[in-house]
């Protein structure tokens, strides 16, 4: 038996098993579904809450407004979950050639819709508002919510506070905020900010620790000294404080809020690949591929790291929790995103001056802490699922 | 260990350095930066005034020159030996005991020292009364939850306490603030800062009138402690719902009768918590310390709308008056966390050999616990302590700007607004500094649980 072999038949094994412990967990099954329900809030937000009509029959014939507004993200979210979809009802049929094909074209696809898609730069809300009362006749399928999360209802009057199912001429669910835009709308398109923000961040964060902490962890020596020192540094500079001040003194914008989110939060995957390397180094395999004198990208990446990745992947879980935090802290604090809707900066106009307005602190708050709630879970029954003690005692 | 903890200190030297300078590079490397210009934006003036202000701005922080100079002469201005410039700019002589000067804040104005030496303290006092009563807090939940693992606390502490650890501290302080101390509901709190404005011309101490109206105070605490800590102690499970229901019936109706029909929500509360602790706490020793705290609220309850005046609250009430909300805000995160992190610690050594050992010679089974268990338990919960203190300043920078409270917390947000240089490092340094100190007293903390801990 070759040892290709071996790993290729052991290692889906063991992904499997972790899997399925996870799943026999009742908290992790929670923060899974509504992390998938993040997902459909998110990519489909504009489906679910908008103010353009999803579709006008009149005499003109058809028309979806909604779709000539889509913004090149949305394009760009939708594609990329249709593909997800695709690829993973394809995946027992088709070979490994075709996934680099679908990859490329998605690629493409991706950079294609950002160039050609552009929205019309004015928009008008209230104009379907007033076009359905003037015209009777025609039928018009609105969205679920029918509001946009900027769509500040300048036609009804009452712009400002309103508790959910106050208003007399609208139903807002989830009532309205200070500029009198629909909370619910706003808490649908911020739940992509919250999970792009959660992803990415902790996705450059992992790529930075995994590269710095398994070159130190590899050649260990005077590189892991000064490797150490570096985490020391970074793990000694109070993580929201370096936060505050990128976001005070760079742009804000939700590109670079992720990068920042992760290069600062880089050192505690850095120590783990660290260690996990350190530990891997002496074992057999790792000296044979020495031997073959495979170059170092391939040793390092592709035979250590699929062994010592678990634990890291614990930390993610706990990282994607904590970088959601992070935004909304930011948010909170007044230094996030400026115009976009996010979660912290909703919760921030819940108390001011002298007024308590309760449903914005319930509904915003709750979806960050349903969110961090569901990653903490998730993290949890991924450690006692690849620790391999917890098994025994129980 | 005296050799271990001066090299440590000087250890600390290149680790603030890195710091100071990756927050510098952060600031110099910015769109725009920091220079004259950046500072008088804004200012409608004419274009002399503005020439004048810029050179004047340009003499004052040397903006002017490139920013490898200006980190290093901010950092021969921070440290306490270093070169002394004359009036041209040349060096005139090294000194070991110039002093440090902070340097002078942009947007106040004023010395970085004074604002630093006023804010410091508040977060300090925040911190420190926070950090015991986690660990009281959190120890006693998690080995309660360890000794009896797997019964209906344990389940249920776990389940709460995930949920805790995972509720956001901005969502946690506006709650608060929103239902305990706004207008529109319950008024129990102040909404901010620290004391009233009265508050700091009352004395420290709270005194009465007369000495009568003390005793009556004094004698009603001791009452309501006496009358809650018999019924905590009483051992007759059978009777103890059909009293703690009637003490908890008799407080409501007595509130009700003296306080009319504006009291009844919180003496109902109260009513239910009474009750909640005396039917749910099933250990005497916990029942007890419940039961004294919950005395000790309810007697200053009744107290409250039934005293007509005479009653100076003083300094020290008024100020923990203040400290109730920010403390439990800046405290519930880190008891969830460390009480799940003692619990799992605890039950890991509960079962080992030297414990088993310690039974087998006789031992009463809280002897066991106390003594042997905790001890070895401690280690985990001393290593995470270094994490502790960074995570408690980043938690006050969120608890200060909801309570209003001005702190450092409050001023780092001020001043990266402002785009405050001097102030933005010195903050960070001095947070730099506090959290290499808790790491510091971490380490010593753990050579001393742990004898087997060696540094030298």
């Amino acid at each position: 038996m070759t040892s290709a072999g071996v790993t290729h038949t052991s290692d889906p094994g063991y992904t499997r098993l972790v899997l399925s412990r996870v799943l026999k967990h009742r908290g992790a099954r929670f923060g899974l579904i509504w992390t998938g329900l993040l997902v459909l809030f998110s990519v489909f937000a504009p489906l679910f809450a908008s103010s353009h009509p999803l579709l006008i029959v009149n005499e003109g014939g058809l028309s979806s407004p909604m779709l000539r507004y889509l913004s090149a993200v949305d394009v760009i979210l939708l594609l990329l979950f249709i593909f997800a979809a695709v690829l993973i009802l394809i995946r027992y049929a088709v070979g490994r050639v075709y996934w680099s094909v679908v990859l490329v074209t998605l690629l493409i696809s991706v950079v294609q819709s950002f160039y050609s898609i552009s929205p019309p730069k004015l928009v008008v809300y209230e104009q379907y508002r007033q076009d359905v009362q003037l015209l009777e006749s025609q039928l018009v399928l609105m969205a679920p919510v029918p509001f946009s999360p900027k769509d500040y209802l300048r036609d009804a009057g009452d712009t400002g506070f309103l508790e959910p199912l106050e208003s007399s001429i609208s139903t807002h669910w989830l009532g309205t905020d200070e500029n009198g835009a629909d909370v619910l709308s706003r808490m649908i398109h911020a739940s992509r900010i919250a999970l792009g923000i959660g992803f990415v961040a902790t996705g450059i964060a992992m790529f930075v620790g995994v590269i710095i902490g398994g070159l130190m962890g590899y050649f260990s020596g005077v590189v892991d000294v000064i490797g150490m020192r570096l985490v020391e540094i970074f793990e000694a500079v109070p993580t929201l404080f370096l936060l505050l001040t990128f976001v005070a003194f760079f742009d804000r914008n939700i590109y670079l809020l992720m990068v920042i989110i992760g290069i600062t939060s880089w050192p505690g995957y850095a120590r783990y690949v660290r260690a996990e390397y350190l530990r891997l180094r002496e074992q057999e395999f790792v000296q044979a591929a020495v031997i073959c004198d495979l170059p170092l990208w391939s040793i390092l990446f592709r035979h250590i790291l699929p062994n010592g990745i678990a634990p890291v992947l614990v930390a993610a879980s706990f990282g994607v929790a904590s970088a959601i935090l992070a935004e909304s802290t930011l948010s909170f604090l007044g230094l996030g995103l400026v115009d976009d809707p996010s979660w912290g900066q909703m919760l921030n106009q819940a108390v001011q001056s002298s007024s308590f307005y309760w449903w914005m602190a319930f509904f915003p708050g709750g979806a960050i802490f349903l969110t961090v709630f569901s990653y903490n879970l998730i993290g949890d029954a991924l450690r006692d699922a690849i620790d391999p003690n917890s098994h025994k005692m129980s | 260990m005296t050799t271990y903890i001066v090299r440590r200190l000087f250890l600390m030297v290149p680790t603030l350095l890195g710091i100071t300078l990756i927050v510098f590079t952060v600031m110099a490397a910015a769109p725009g930066g920091i220079s004259a210009q950046s500072l008088i934006e804004g200012q409608n003036l004419e274009p002399q005034a503005k020439k004048a202000l810029e050179d004047y701005y340009n003499r004052l922080y040397g903006l002017d020159d490139p920013a490898p100079v200006q980190y290093l002469r901010w950092l021969n201005n921070v440290s306490p030996a270093g070169f002394i410039f004359d009036d041209d700019g040349n060096v005139n002589s090294f000194s070991f005991t110039k002093g440090s000067n902070l340097g002078r804040s942009f947007r106040v104005g004023r010395p970085v020292g004074d604002l630093l030496a006023e804010r410091i303290p508040i977060t300090l006092l925040l911190n420190v009364l926070s950090i015991p009563l986690i660990y009281a807090i959190a120890i006693g939940i998690g080995v309660r939850a360890a000794a009896k693992s797997g019964s209906r606390f344990d389940v249920t502490s776990n389940v709460i306490l995930l949920g805790l650890w995972s509720v956001p501290t901005m969502l946690a302080g506006i709650l608060m603030i929103g239902f305990l101390a706004n207008e529109q509901h319950w008024r129990w709190f102040p909404t901010a800062g620290l004391s009233t404005r009265e508050a700091l011309d009352m004395p420290f101490m709270p005194h009465w009138d007369s000495l009568g109206q003390a005793a009556v105070f004094a004698l009603s605490l001791l009452g309501f402690t006496l009358l809650f800590l018999v019924l905590a102690k009483l051992r007759a499970t059978k009777i103890r719902p059909l009293l703690s229901g009637s003490y908890a019936g008799l407080f409501v109706g007595v509130c009700w009768m003296i306080g009319g029909s504006e009291t009844l929500f919180g003496a109902v509360i109260l009513g239910i918590v009474i009750f909640a602790i005396f039917q749910f706490v099933d250990d005497s020793g916990w029942r007890s310390v419940l039961a004294v705290l919950v005395a000790v609220v309810s007697c200053l309850f009744v107290y409250s709308f039934w005293s007509s005046g005479g009653f100076v609250r003083g300094f020290l009430l008024d100020r923990l008056w203040h400290l109730v909300l920010p403390v439990a805000c800046l405290s519930y995160g880190g008891v969830a966390f460390l009480a799940r992190l003692s619990r799992s610690s605890v039950l890991e050594n509960l079962y080992a050999d030297y414990a088993r050992t310690a039974r087998a010679k006789g031992l009463s089974e809280t002897e066991v616990l106390w003594r042997h268990v905790m001890r070895n338990s401690l280690l985990p919960l001393i290593t995470v302590s270094a994490s502790l203190l960074p995570a408690m300043l980043a938690g006050s920078v969120i608890v200060e700007s909801i309570f209003s409270i001005d702190g450092m917390g409050k001023l780092a947000v001020e001043a990266v607004q402002g785009r405050d240089r001097e102030l933005v490092l010195s903050i960070t340094l001095f947070s730099g500094i506090l959290t290499l100190f808790g790491y510091l007293i971490a380490d010593i903390c753990y050579a001393i649980a742990d004898p087997r801990v060696n540094y030298d």
